[in-house]
């Protein structure tokens, strides 16, 4: 019998395929945005109030992953942004390797993009597994799902750089501790952001708008170091 | 049930690194999940059943080498009796607030096969 050390990441397919994202969408300065959530917290309809409010001043598109319909992709379209859905057929997340081929289906109507959003597959596990290329990874949690998430699902919330809660204006309708859910976020990703919203009023976007901004332009200044090497 | 893919994807990695040996059939491969992997360990056993099934390594066992992560304090350090899959807000210390560090592993260990015929040379 023979013994080999291996070390080798279980995940080094899909990371090389990620590395070679995020080396395209440096060039092209695009701020890639990896969005997660259970189904029906709202990132579809987050996006398309992003897609309203920001499509005059950035060029934004959209990967949307679903295991069936292109409905979601359909409604960022309708929002006036171009989008693509991408099937899984019943695979619970999207792996790098969907998103090159994707892009490279879509040729220019997807390329020069200032902001690229990917909407995962509804789920708050699997996808958490699977480099992109993003920038960073968001994760929704809408207040009607219940506050005890965070520490029900770590790791996505250790791992997003940003959490967003939806569905605020439905607050006095449910039992929702925010500032319990802040501290779990918080014990598990000390330097996370976190944003409060609700599209029907219209809270807390503005700092969700402003982030978008503030990330679109740190990532041009990273193109401009990395030039200026 | 992502375990599934990566399942597969972990025997796809053993059987190259015994192959590059010139081995036989697995016996073992070790795999290191951290608990913020996000992967459910008895999943991935049962997939990894699954994947091997039927073929030239039916009989490889997979191994978990769990590795929990774990809450540091910046006062008091480490603090080491956090039950598995539960989270501490403060420091039980000195009411602090606790960070979290590691558990994102998800590596191929180890991988044990029978009847390596790798040349040793030696003699030219």
């Amino acid at each position: 019998m023979s013994e080999i050390d291996v070390r080798q990441k279980v995940l080094a397919a899909n990371a090389l395929a990620a590395e070679s994202l995020r080396s395209a969408f440096l060039l092209s300065r695009t701020l890639v945005v990896n969005m997660i959530s259970s189904p029906g917290s709202g990132k579809t309809t987050l996006l398309e109030t992003t897609a309203r409010a920001l499509r005059d001043r950035l060029r934004l598109g959209a990967l949307d992953g679903d295991i069936a319909t292109d409905r979601d992709a359909a409604r960022l379209q309708r929002a006036g942004i171009p989008a693509r859905q991408i099937l899984t057929g019943g695979a619970c997340h999207l792996d790098a390797r969907q998103v090159e081929k994707a892009l490279a289906e879509e040729g220019r109507r997807l390329s020069g993009l200032d902001i690229l959003f990917i909407e995962n597959v509804g789920n708050l596990i699997c996808p958490t597994s699977y480099d992109l290329g993003e920038d960073f990874k968001v994760v929704l949690l809408s207040v009607v799902e219940g506050d005890d998430k965070p520490f029900k699902y770590p790791a996505i919330f250790a791992r997003a750089a940003v959490t967003v809660i939806t569905k605020a204006d439905l607050l006095p309708h449910v039992e929702f501790d925010l500032d319990s859910v802040r501290q779990q976020v918080a014990t598990l990703n000390p330097s996370g952001r976190f944003l409060v919203t609700s599209t029907p009023t219209g809270q807390g976007l503005s700092a969700w708008f402003a982030l978008l901004e503030e990330e679109r332009t740190r990532k041009q200044a990273n193109l401009r170091a990395v030039c200026a090497r | 049930m992502h375990e599934m893919g990566l399942a597969a994807e972990a025997y796809r990695i053993a059987r190259e690194a015994a192959d590059a040996c010139s081995g036989g059939p697995l016996e073992s491969v070790t795999i290191v999940v951290g608990e913020l992997s996000a992967v459910e360990p008895d999943l991935l056993a049962f997939a990894w059943e699954a994947v091997v099934a039927d073929g030239p390594d039916a009989n490889a066992r997979l191994v978990v080498d769990w590795r929990a992560a774990r809450q540091v304090c910046a006062v008091c350090g480490e603090v080491p009796d956090r039950a598995a899959g539960s989270w501490m807000r403060l420091c039980p210390g000195c009411r602090e607030p606790l960070a979290v560090t590691g558990g994102n592993e998800l590596d191929v260990r180890n991988v044990v096969f029978a009847g390596a015929t790798l040349e040793t040379g030696g003699d030219g």
